[in-house]
């Protein structure tokens, strides 16, 4: 069956070789090489092997770098089965540790490795049996021996980076296979099961005498190889090497030294020798860090005198942190007693570290030591209570509870806040070394002191307490009691210490009214030096004071007297009385909290005993080495305990609200604590161990809630405390302390919503501002701080709420002119979102619902607006958003708070040159939205029913500015806040129309030349959109004033302006004298461009007179002339020019249409108040009527209509045109020659409209009839017009003309004719007349001279005939007209 | 895909599922891990964290959270976050309990103290495969955004390493390469299964 199964096998065996052979491509050699060994594995036996080895064996040299992969791989496996093969095998491996492809040879390396080890361990263990190897193992060793030493040949060769990565794993391998373990067993298991020894070969186990291996030449080769590992590592051979081989070398090494740590004193010279800073790259720096963490670690006796120069080389890492946890958990381990030895010594040996490296280690290794103490007390006594943070320790020291605890549950201490104070621990490490200095430092630290930021000082507060031991201020006294007498030489020594220690605790427990006495006995001890100590670390003790200097002083209460001195001047700084002599245990309720304490203490005391010293003595001396380097021995010792004494009582200040919390204390609790207290008593005169175990009494364990509760009622009488400090001074640094407790302040009790309560309920008087920025700053901080997850969100989040609501409240409870939130806004640390929205709702206000109230309250905006303003000014990142907000209130739809927000940007932001083109760009983008949003508004108004056109206002406007009909269901919410504003579409359109303008005319206003898009636009412009425009121009224009730029602008109007062109030039000289330049470039564009006179209109009564007036002679020459006139003046001076140009100018505005003419001719005649009127009526009526439609080139109809007109319209102003002017112009028409067209007509005209001016006409007909009216034709007509009209007083001038006028009058007029002869046979007329004259009026008979008469009569009625038609023509256009 | 990766971050919630979301996005073999004690997320206050341990699944975080305070933890983002988290895999994993899953080629740590513990645990562990694990430490701020930008960073870097051969041989220059272009310092160490 078997030989069946091995024969199916074997043929399938050679057919998957075959195919993993012939194999195409990668994979599929892969899959039949897989499958090969799977085979091969389930033949299980060797019987095959021999047979298909060679077969296998040959893969090696296949063209696929994976498949020869996988194929050593495969052998090499075979090989450590079946270690007989190997022989055959290794051969290979060399072979391929040449192969083109890394990856092949580090799989050869691979196999190596494990080949290595199991021959080695078989050929050790054969030796342990018998004197003589097998000659196969023997072959085995050789080839074994031929493979390493090539590996070693790669691993110690330049070459390729990826097989000498295992090269050197080889290496450190066999390194560590060679030399003995010390941690493992020396003597070889009993049972040998090879596999099993595989792990735990030790080479110690190897004795003399060993056929084939020596202990001695193995290590020595070890060793050798070891040297040129490190070699590598030695200058200058790791300039050559690359970064990856540089961190290898430094894991194997540090990996070997850890495991023999015989090695430490060759390895880590040259890793401490490879200077960090030249090691150039991070990955290799942080390498070496952790190799020397990693032996640091190393717990075994040989690496112990290596241990302070790693930590020292880890500090100039900047790693001390990682150094003193690492030895922290090291002296765990070990215990302290070893750790002291070996700490103490580190400081002999390096005394230049101290000063500046100190700082950091004492905490640290105090702490250490608390850890341990806790530890301790949990294992070895159950029974003893550990003292309980929460109970007797205050949030500072339940922090480093929590850092206990995280150090125990995960061995790895995180280390908050520490990591992160640098300039802390400088400064610290400042104060120490000034307080070593003495009293002549004193000046200094108060300097020191008062130039720090108020938040550096609360680090190194808060830094400093989270270092301090949980003892108090009441064992201190004990403790300064004995230490005074430490001071004296001859009783300086632990026992006597003890002893004496002992003693005075029995004293004060038992007996509380010696404690005077002791007292008394105390202040005589006092030694000078302690003093100024004292008086030093009181400046210290100062700043932690601060914190709640009431608590201080009822501290200093519970305090026995007999520490007088240490808080003389502390006290008194503090102004808090200070009761000397309050005994403890009299005292109730602060004795039964103060006899628990001094328990505690005592039991840290005794734990220290089996110590050579007490652990107050070692932690002083470690204390010391921060602050002292006093060089007495004694005075050392002495001012060494003062300092840890003080420093000691100073933890307890912050945790002394445990006087209040004893209120909270059930009154269970308390009578415990009073039974312990009696007990204690008892006992007090036995020795220290019998007391111990009654320390458990006191401790009582709360809730959580119970907890919670009292850390919030001592938080809330922090807070309370602050109510008053404003009077003390000194708040900024307390005010950092209070945004450092709301940090650190375990949080079920919301801290940040007390201190905002506090702040909020009186802003002004609790420096609400500082504050404020106190705890955002620290909550920023927080926030930024390269930190968890969790804690960074968490404060951002915190910090934005308590920023909100501050700034709420800041609006809604200060008056608008505050400017409080303004400032708050500019010096917080970061805006958030939500803080620029409230902005925005403040500026534009009704974009949230909310603020309907405050939407009336204009003040609130410029509340707003101001802030914005700041905050651009003052924080450039903030600055566009802060801007879109003044935007889009400076295109608010009502108008106060549009104006005050335009006001904001065109006078105060626009002038920045950083953001003006941005403003620009945004009002012009409204600008030219303004067109667009008109048409659409006319195109509901003509087509309401337009569903089309209703949904783009939607789109295009902002959705609160114009209620629609369909719109309002659409959108309800948005628009009907809005529509009450305006009653009807057209006027709300112009309002809107203005909205999206009046920020860009606020913004010509500034840069004129922006002007110019106005008048582009202009054309395009819906009706309502120009209304608007022409509303809003003159308030512009006016405060534009005629700028060059303007002027250009007006030189040059783009077309379709024409209208806007007008009302400007109107503005312009409305009121004022236009300036020359103004006049010269009307003028000008008159000339050159717009050949409308109306143009001319506004600047009219600033033109010359005779720039007006001279026309009327002028037009009198003739064309030929005039053109000479022209080409001979334009040679001459511009003014006479323009002079002559405007000889042309009134005939056009003639040619205007009525209206417009009607305006110019009031301009012209009214004139400006300064200038006076250009012309007088007279002279305009004179003027019109010296028109002449031929040579001014006016088509003559319509030039006659509108001359026509131009005299009616002067006949309409009778306030100006009055009868005195007429007669003038008359007057002096008649005499003109020829007579003006329009004479008669005007006659008539001045006839109709003054009918008392007849007697003047009579006369001007008279002379008319000396001037022959009859000779022209068209005024003839008028003439008799004239006399029909004002019969019976024109008879006389009738009479006057000749007998052959006179005829061809009547004949025209018969209407005359019955009353004219009824006029001429009055007896007193007809005398008068002749006789020919009474012929014609057929009064008297025909005369010889009729016949003459006759021919005369002829004449004139050709004449007439041909006067007649042009009569009626002129008629027919009078009627027309 | 050659090689296997691994995503490593203190709490397996943001940075490295960021970057597992991503790269098994884009097909990678990639599995996530933390290597705190617990797994944190924000809570209400700065010190109130929510703990979970590792392998509570996020389902469960997610509606935990939604119930506590739907609107805080829909504000900093952490349902959103969970949300993800659970369309990429079950649980959060645990770095040091992962000895069953295999070993990876190429491990990527988001934090320097990150990067020494799997340094470490790896150095810890019996190396007997003997074979190179690269591990590298991109520090990724521990935030959304910053989260979201280091998974790109290091889908890239992936993306590099898959174009090497084998990364033995070149990854001093492939470092580089990417420290220069991506201006972001890489830490980066070599261990053995």
């Amino acid at each position: 069956m078997v030989g069946m199964m091995t024969a199916v096998s074997k043929g399938n065996l050679a057919g998957i070789i075959n195919s993993a052979k012939f194999a195409v491509n990668t994979p599929s050699k892969l899959d039949h090489l897989r499958r090969l060994r799977d085979e091969l594995s389930l033949a299980g036996d060797s019987a095959s092997l021999p047979e298909f080895l060679p077969l296998v064996v040959d893969l090696h040299s296949d063209r696929s770098s994976p498949a020869r992969k996988f194929v050593i791989e495969m052998i090499g496996a075979i090989g450590l089965k079946h270690t007989e093969f190997l022989p055959e095998i290794i051969p290979v491996l060399i072979a391929i540790l040449k192969d083109d492809t890394p990856a092949v040879a580090r799989q050869a390396i691979r196999c190596g490795i494990d080949i290595f080890r199991h021959s080695l361990v078989k050929v050790a263990i054969q030796g342990f049996y018998s004197s003589e190897l097998e000659s196969s193992l023997k072959l085995l060793w050789e080839w074994v021996l031929k493979l390493k030493d090539e590996i070693y040949s790669i691993a110690f060769k330049q070459g390729s980076d990826g097989r000498r990565l295992l090269a050197l794993k080889f290496v450190e391998t066999i390194i560590l296979l060679c030399t003995p373990d010390p941690g493992g067993s020396s003597e070889p298991p009993a049972d040998q099961i090879p596999d099993e020894i595989l792990e735990d070969f030790n080479i110690s186990w190897l004795r003399g005498g060993h056929p084939v291996l020596n202990v001695g030449d193995l290590s020595v080769e070890a060793s050798q190889h070891l040297g040129m590992l490190l070699d590598q590592l030695r200058f200058p051979t790791v300039k050559s090497l690359s970064k990856m081989m540089v961190i290898i070398l430094i894991k194997s090494l540090s990996a070997i030294a850890k495991q023999r740590p015989a090695f430490y004193g060759r390895i880590l010279p040259v890793l401490l020798g490879l200077d960090p800073s030249s090691s150039v790259s991070m990955g290799v720096h942080h390498c070496l860090k952790n190799a020397f963490l990693s032996c640091l670690k190393c717990t075994h006796p040989g690496a112990a005198p290596w241990r302070d120069r790693l930590v020292g080389a880890l500090r100039e890492m900047k790693a001390g942190e990682l150094a003193e946890e690492a030895l922290h958990q090291f002296c765990q381990v070990n215990g302290s007693v070893d750790w002291k030895d070996d700490s103490s010594m580190a400081q002999e040996e390096k005394p230049s570290v101290k000063t500046c490296d100190a700082d950091n280690s004492p905490g640290r290794k105090r702490s250490g030591i608390q850890d341990n103490n806790l530890v301790e007390d949990d294992h070895v006594s159950v029974k003893r209570a550990r003292p309980s943070p929460n109970l007797s320790e205050g949030s500072a020291h339940e922090l480093s509870c929590r850092d206990q605890d995280e150090v125990s549950s995960s061995g790895r201490k995180t280390a908050k806040g520490n990591e992160d104070n640098g300039p802390v621990q400088q400064l610290v490490a400042i104060f120490g070394a000034l307080v070593a200095q003495g009293e002549k430092a004193v000046g200094s630290l108060e300097i020191l002191i008062s130039s720090s930021s108020a938040d550096l000082l609360a680090e190194v507060v808060m830094a400093n307490m989270r270092h301090l031991p949980p003892s108090r201020p009441k064992a201190e006294g004990d403790e300064e009691l004995l230490l005074d007498k430490g001071s004296y030489p001859s009783i300086a020594g632990g026992d006597t210490r003890f002893r004496h220690l002992s003693s005075l605790l029995t004293d004060i427990l038992s007996m509380p009214s010696t404690s005077a006495e002791t007292d008394a006995m105390l202040d005589a001890q006092q030694s000078p030096v302690s003093d100024i100590e004292v008086q030093l670390h009181s400046q210290m003790m100062l700043l932690i004071s601060l914190l709640k200097p009431e608590e201080v002083g009822k501290h200093a209460t519970v305090i026995p007297s007999n520490n007088d001195a240490a808080y003389g001047d502390l006290n008194s700084a503090i102004v808090q009385p200070v009761e000397p002599a309050v005994l403890p245990v009299s005292s109730v309720t602060d004795g039964y909290l103060a006899i628990p304490f001094e328990i505690t203490d005592i039991g840290d005391l005794d734990n220290e005993i089996p110590g050579l010293d007490s652990s107050t003595r070692s932690d002083g001396l470690e204390e010391t080495l921060a602050v002292s380097s006093l060089v007495s021995t004694g005075v050392e010792d002495t001012s060494q305990e003062q300092v840890t004494s003080l420093d000691r009582s100073s933890t307890e200040i912050l945790p002394s609200m445990s006087t209040d919390r004893s209120e909270e204390l059930s009154p269970k609790a308390v009578s415990a604590d009073a039974t312990s207290t009696s007990a204690l008593a008892e006992n007090s005169g036995l020795s220290f161990q019998m007391v111990l175990p009654k320390m458990s009494a006191p401790v009582i364990s709360l809730t959580d809630d119970q907890k919670d509760n009292l850390q919030k009622t001592a938080f809330m009488h922090i807070i309370e405390a602050y109510k008053q400090i404003a009077v003390a001074g000194g708040s900024q640094v307390r005010f950092s302390l209070l945004a450092y407790l709301g940090v650190e302040s375990p949080l079920e009790l919301d801290p940040w919503k007390l201190l905002q309560k506090h702040i909020l309920s009186d802003y002004m008087n609790h420096e609400g501002h500082d504050l404020t920025l106190r705890v955002l700053y620290r909550l920023f901080a927080e926030a930024e701080a390269d930190r968890d997850f969790f804690s960074s969100t968490t404060a951002t989040s915190v910090y934005e709420m308590f920023l909100l609501a501050v700034a709420e409240t800041l609006r809604d409870s200060f008056p608008a002119s505050d400017k409080s939130l303004s400032r708050l806004l500019g010096e917080v640390p970061h805006l958030p979102k939500s803080v620029l929205k409230l902005l925005e709702c403040l500026c534009c206000p009704g974009n949230s619902d909310k603020d309907e109230k405050e939407m009336q309250n204009g003040d609130r905006v410029t509340q707003g607006l101001s802030a914005v303003w700041s905050l651009i000014l003052l924080r450039p990142p903030t600055r566009d958003v802060c801007l879109g907000i003044a935007l889009q209130s400076a295109v608010y739809h009502l108008e106060e708070v549009r104006m005050k927000a335009i006001r904001l940007v065109a006078n105060k932001l626009y002038p920045l040159s950083s953001i003006s083109q941005q403003i620009e760009d945004f009002a012009k983008k409204m600008l030219l939205s303004v067109p667009m949003v008109d048409q659409n508004v006319e195109g509901r108004d003509a087509n309401g029913s337009n569903s089309e056109l209703e949904k783009d206002p939607n789109l295009g406007k902002p959705p609160n500015e114009r209620p629609s009909v369909r719109a309002i269901t659409k959108d309800i919410s948005s628009d009907t806040g809005q529509s009450c504003i305006s009653e009807s579409t057209s006027s709300s359109s112009v309002t809107e129309v203005q909205r999206c303008m009046s920020l860009y005319f606020a913004l010509c206003t500034k840069k004129h030349s922006l002007f110019r898009e106005v008048l582009v636009m202009y054309n395009g412009m819906s009706k309502a959109a120009k209304q608007a425009v022409h509303w809003q121009i003159p308030i512009l224009v006016r405060t534009i004033g005629s700028s060059s730029q303007l002027l250009e602008i007006i030189s040059d109007p783009p077309t379709g302006s024409g209208d806007l062109l007008m009302q400007v030039l109107q503005t312009l000289t409305d009121g004022t004298i236009p300036s020359p330049v103004l006049i010269f470039t009307i003028r000008k564009l008159y000339d050159t461009k717009v050949k409308d006179a109306e143009i001319l209109v506004p600047v009219l009564p600033f033109l010359q007179k005779d720039e007006v007036v001279i026309f009327s002679d002028f037009f009198n020459f003739d064309l030929i002339i005039r053109k000479y006139f022209y080409s001979l003046l334009s040679e001459l001076r511009m003014s006479l020019y323009s002079i002559f140009l405007a000889l042309q100018i009134f005939p056009h505005f003639v040619n205007l249409p009525l209206d417009k003419f009607q305006a110019a001719l009031a301009r012209a005649v009214q004139g400006s108040s300064q200038s006076g009127p250009v012309l007088t009526p007279a002279e305009v009526l004179i003027a019109i009527h010296g028109i002449d439609p031929d040579r001014d080139g006016i088509p003559l109809k319509k030039a006659t209509i509108s001359i026509t007109d131009a005299c009616n319209a002067c006949f309409e102003q009778r306030q100006i045109f009055t009868q005195q002017v007429l007669a003038k112009v008359l007057n002096q028409l008649v005499e003109h020659i020829p007579l003006p067209l329009l004479f008669m007509r005007t006659v008539l005209q001045a006839i109709g409209a003054f009918p008392s001016l007849v007697d003047f006409i009579m006369e001007i007909l008279s002379r008319l009839v000396n001037k022959q009216i009859w000779k022209h034709p068209k005024l003839w007509v008028g003439f008799l017009k004239c006399a029909l009209l004002t019969k019976p007083q024109s008879f006389a001038v009738l009479l006057q003309l000749p007998p052959a006028q006179l005829e061809n009058a009547l004949n025209r007029t018969p209407a005359l004719k019955a009353p004219l002869i009824a006029h001429a046979n009055q007896i007193n007329i007809r005398p008068s007349l002749p006789r020919s004259v009474l012929v014609v009026l057929g009064i008297a008979s025909d005369s010889p001279s009729a016949s003459h008469a006759q021919t005369t009569h002829d004449q004139t009625g050709d004449a007439v005939n041909s006067e007649k038609e042009i009569t009626e023509k002129s008629k027919e256009s009078s009627g027309a007209s | 895909m050659k090689f296997r990766y691994a995503m490593v971050c203190s709490s397996n919630q943001n940075r490295s599922m960021e970057a597992h979301f991503l790269l098994k996005r884009e097909g990678f073999e990639v599995s996530s891990y933390g290597t705190g004690t617990h797994v944190k997320l924000p809570g209400p206050s700065l010190r109130e964290p929510n703990v979970y341990e590792f392998g509570t699944p996020y389902k469960h975080m997610y509606e935990d959270l939604r119930r506590k305070d739907p609107e805080l933890y829909k504000r900093n983002g952490i349902l959103p976050m969970l949300k993800r988290n659970l369309a990429v895999k079950t649980a959060p994993q645990r770095w040091q309990e992962n000895a069953t899953d295999g070993y990876f080629d190429v491990v990527l740590t988001f934090e320097e103290k990150v990067f020494d513990m799997v340094v470490e645990d790896l150095h810890n562990r019996d190396h007997v495969l003997l074979k190179p694990v690269l591990i590298i430490n991109l520090e990724v701020k521990d935030n959304h955004e910053e989260a979201a930008i280091g998974g790109r960073l290091t889908l890239a870097l992936c993306q590099e390493l898959e174009a090497t051969e084998n990364w033995e041989d070149s990854i001093d220059d492939l470092i580089i390469a990417f420290e220069r272009q991506h201006r972001r310092k890489l830490l980066y160490s070599i261990s053995f299964y």
